[in-house]
């Protein structure tokens, strides 16, 4: 299993000074939430992670080694990520779009096997999409499109998973889904790190989290450290009513 | 004098070349590309892609060996009877190929080089032409005389026309000149300057060219520079051969010298338009045109 | 975990590839049969048996192996390339309506080749100043697309069209100067047609070479067609991968244009027909459009000389009349 490490990490949100420069470790069955209200840089901290995007300063390192220096490919078998946007260039069934999580594990000149039509066939499964693998993506309702990308990455199997907003536009159910999955890939000994915009998922699944201002700003620590409800009231700019609710605490704005 | 010296010369050499010639000879004759073209023997089957190259073989004597020409070929007459292989620009190879010609006469600036090269890939000789001046046409129908085997005929052409042309330049050298302005089309408005062979014929009947300086061969002008030439005579061409639209145009500029004396001229276009020997005849209406606006002074 | 595997199977999951490719292949040796069999001149089946043998007379042996074959082959290659270079430009646009041309390579080619023309230069050194056009806008438009940061596929394409334009006003220009005679050889080149092809074994050679590059390239592709930041995301080196794509479809569209000058309509309606029938796996796409390309063009440049002869047509014309309604069709039935 791997680690993914950031020291003194300032990331590159123009027009923004620097901020607090990060220094922290995504380590094997460890779940991280990254809250922070829009604008504040969670994507580009999670783009900056895998390596997509430059940081200003300080540098990340994947099992002890500074990202910038490996290959993409290299990467690619640790580090998985569920991106927000979505890019529908040329039509693509479900099928085909799950098997391109099989890319970083095949030589330039093999086929996918069966092999790996079983591990997507299984991802599906598991996201619940199968009985759609022969549709187009184009046709597909937004949570299936969103269960489709986290399939996706589970046929990629990577030991770390980047997840930004995993939960978007899913339905109740489904979210309790996708965080039961996220969580079982940490209990198996793998690192998930999630940009969430629910306090409420967050307080209920992660164990570490890092609040993240859009002065560049940023506080980390063990969840009950963190779930304050001034500090994010602080955060968000909104009054909070806090509640627990089966053992966790449940943050609701106050009108 | 010296036409008739020129001519005996000829005839004499004509008459020779008969005599001495064997069954099969290899004739060779520079063309305009500047490469020596040799047969082994004369060619019996040539042919021709241009309408301006179809008259001149026709001219050097040579019609009855003519087995292809292109669109537009209509002259002579005979020549529309000959199967066609395409257009100048878009030659069909295989029709070509076909009609077996022993020689090929191309148009250096009218034919595409790379289907005259592939003529030549088939081992097929390719004789270039690209007549500039009265004595290239001349010349020209002697040296496809002289790949077809009838230099007799072609020589007697020949001297018909250079005698006719040097006629034409004696008579019209002492007449007051002209200032014309010749038209070749009227959208847009082009001419032709003096290197140009119309340019030549307006030079022979005692023509001064308005535009007869400038550079390119073929300048597109505009009615400004016309009006402020204000030429005596205007000479237009046109697409057919009735054609006098194009003159009527001028007739809103009533000052302009070429209205107000009435010197607006048509000439048939396909007597002036290829470098051939109806040139002569083409030249003849252009002088007498001239000799009509003189007159009107 | 990633052991052996085999290397010929299944394309997501369902499609195989040797039969569409199969059927392809032999559409493309039925086109290129009927491209020898037919031309303006009739040669019988049986004098085409005998010169296929080695055998049949001169005249029927210059029009099959001559006139017919080399200029069926060129017509192959040309199309191959185009559609080749389509499929890989509307990859790296993620754009599906991008075509070979949308970069101003034809008009940096003819901005060469007239060029070489006025300065009255040779047909083998207009060729290579054709050549040298195309490379060059291909450089002008990565230069200024690049700019001072880096490059969207958005910026590409905007500046291809904008340089495309430039061109197009050079090329007017070039025209409107040049001297009469020259006019006609200009025209022809612009006009673009297979009767001025020469060799087309450069062509076909570079055809081969590229589809076997696409196969190694083709899974790498596939995942870029999603996206930039989601194919580096799944591990692939995205700029040189781009530089690659573009480099290469600028060098088969040079090629292509320099052997028959700008054919219209192949390079964007080939990739689209093929992506409707076959669906979008590069592997698959690459091959069938260097196939499908091929036999469309042999097929349009047969018409094109038989179908009026002794009168010859411009193969453009031909592709677009067959290549629209087609192309219209499709998209009418498509969802």
């Amino acid at each position: 299993m791997s680690r993914l490490e950031a020291c003194e990490l300032v990331i590159d949100v123009p027009g923004r000074g620097d901020g607090r420069a990060m220094t922290l470790s995504l380590e094997p069955g460890q779940v991280w939430g990254v809250l922070g209200p829009n604008g504040a840089g969670k994507t580009t901290l999670l783009h900056t992670l895998a390596g997509l995007r430059a940081p200003r300063h300080g540098t990340v390192r994947l099992d002890g080694e500074p990202l910038a220096g490996l290959s993409r490919r290299r990467v690619a078998r640790a580090l998985g990520l569920v991106f927000q946007e979505r890019h529908d260039g040329f039509p693509a069934t479900v099928q085909e779009t799950a098997l391109i999580g099989r890319h970083p594990w095949l030589s330039p000149w093999q086929m996918e096997g069966g092999e790996d039509l079983q591990l997507a066939e299984a991802a599906l499964a598991r996201l619940d999409v199968a009985h759609l693998g022969e549709r187009l993506v184009s046709t597909l309702s937004g949570g299936e499109r969103q269960r489709l990308v986290l399939a996706t990455v589970l046929t990629q199997g990577p030991a770390i998973w980047l997840a930004d907003e995993p939960t978007n536009h899913l339905d109740l159910h489904h979210q309790t889904a996708v965080m039961a999955l996220l969580a079982e890939q940490a209990a198996e000994g793998r690192a998930v790190l999630m940009c969430l915009h629910d306090l409420n998922l967050a307080a209920r699944w992660c164990d570490r989290v890092l609040l993240l201002y859009p002065d560049g700003e940023a506080c980390w620590g063990p969840r009950d450290t963190m779930l304050v409800p001034d500090v994010l009231e602080r955060l968000y700019g909104q009054r909070l009513a806090t509640a627990e609710v089966d053992g966790a605490p449940v943050f609701v704005p106050v009108r | 004098m010296m036409m008739s010296r020129r001519f005996l010369s000829g005839l004499a050499l004509a008459l020779l070349s008969l005599a001495v010639t064997p069954a099969y000879a290899e004739v060779c004759a520079i063309d305009d590309a500047e490469r020596e073209v040799c047969l082994p023997a004369p060619a019996e089957r040539i042919a021709a892609l241009s309408p301006g190259a179809t008259e001149l073989v026709y001219a050097a004597g040579a019609g009855d060996k003519v087995v292809a020409v292109v669109d537009y070929s209509d002259y002579p007459p005979e020549a529309r009877e000959v199967p066609k292989v395409g257009s100048h620009t878009r030659l069909d190879m295989e029709r070509l190929a076909a009609l077996r010609p022993a020689l090929v006469i191309g148009w250096v600036t009218g034919n595409p080089p790379e289907q005259l090269e592939t003529v030549e890939s088939l081992g097929v000789p390719v004789f270039y032409l690209e007549p500039r001046s009265f004595e290239d046409v001349a010349s020209a129908i002697e040296r496809l005389g002289t790949l077809a085997g009838t230099v007799g005929p072609a020589r007697r052409e020949s001297n018909r026309f250079r005698e006719g042309m040097t006629e034409i330049r004696k008579r019209y050298a002492d007449r007051e000149p002209v200032r014309v302005f010749y038209q070749v089309w009227d959208e847009p408005l082009m001419t032709i300057n003096d290197a140009h062979l119309i340019g030549k014929v307006l030079s022979a009947c005692g023509g001064v060219n308005v535009f007869g300086g400038l550079e390119r061969l073929v300048p597109r002008i505009d009615d400004e520079s016309v009006l402020d030439a204000d030429p005596e005579a205007i000479l237009a061409g046109g697409m057919g051969e009735e054609n006098r639209e194009w003159l009527t145009h001028w007739e809103q500029y009533p000052h302009l010298t070429a209205v107000t004396e009435g010197n607006l001229f048509f000439v048939p276009p396909s007597l002036i338009q290829r470098p051939t020997p109806r040139l002569l005849e083409g030249s003849r209406l252009f002088c007498e045109k001239l000799e009509e606006a003189r007159a009107r002074r | 975990m990633h052991a052996a595997r085999p290397t010929l199977g299944v394309i997501g999951g369902r499609r195989g590839l040797i039969r569409p490719l199969g059927l392809l292949t032999l559409a493309a040796l039925a086109a290129l049969a009927l491209g020898v069999g037919v031309g303006s001149v009739a040669v019988s089946p049986g004098e085409l048996w005998a010169v296929i043998t080695g055998q049949g007379e001169p005249l029927s042996r210059t029009l099959v192996l001559e006139l017919r074959l080399p200029r069926s082959l060129s017509a192959f290659a040309t199309g191959g390339l185009l559609a080749l270079a389509g499929a890989l430009m509307q990859v790296l646009l993620r754009n599906p309506l991008a075509d070979p041309y949308v970069l101003g390579l034809s008009g940096g080619a003819a901005v060469g080749a007239l060029a070489a023309m006025l300065a009255g230069l040779g047909s083998a050194l207009i060729t290579g100043s054709a050549f040298a056009g195309a490379l060059l806008s291909t450089l002008l438009v990565f230069g200024l697309a690049h700019g001072t940061g880096s490059w969207t596929p958005a910026r590409l394409l905007l500046t291809g069209v904008v340089v495309a334009a430039g061109w197009g006003a050079v090329v007017t220009l070039m025209l409107a100067v040049s001297p009469v005679e020259r006019l006609p050889g200009m025209l022809y080149w612009l006009m673009g047609d297979l009767a001025y092809a020469r060799s087309p074994v450069p062509p076909l050679l570079l055809l081969v070479v590229v589809c076997l590059l696409a196969i190694p390239l083709g899974r790498s592709l596939n995942v870029l067609a999603r996206g930039a930041l989601q194919a580096a995301a799944l591990g692939v080196a995205v700029r040189p991968l781009e530089w690659t794509i573009y480099l290469t479809a600028s060098g088969l569209t040079a090629m292509a244009v320099t052997t028959a000058g700008s054919i219209g309509f192949v390079g964007l309606v080939v990739p689209h027909m093929l992506r409707l029938a076959l669906g979008n796996d590069q592997r698959l796409i690459l091959p069938a459009c260097a196939l499908a390309g091929g036999t469309l063009l042999v097929l349009a440049d047969t018409l094109a000389r038989t179908i009026i002869a002794p009168e010859q047509l411009p193969v453009g014309v031909i592709t677009a009349l067959l290549g629209v309604p087609t192309f219209l069709y499709l998209l009418y039935r498509s969802r």
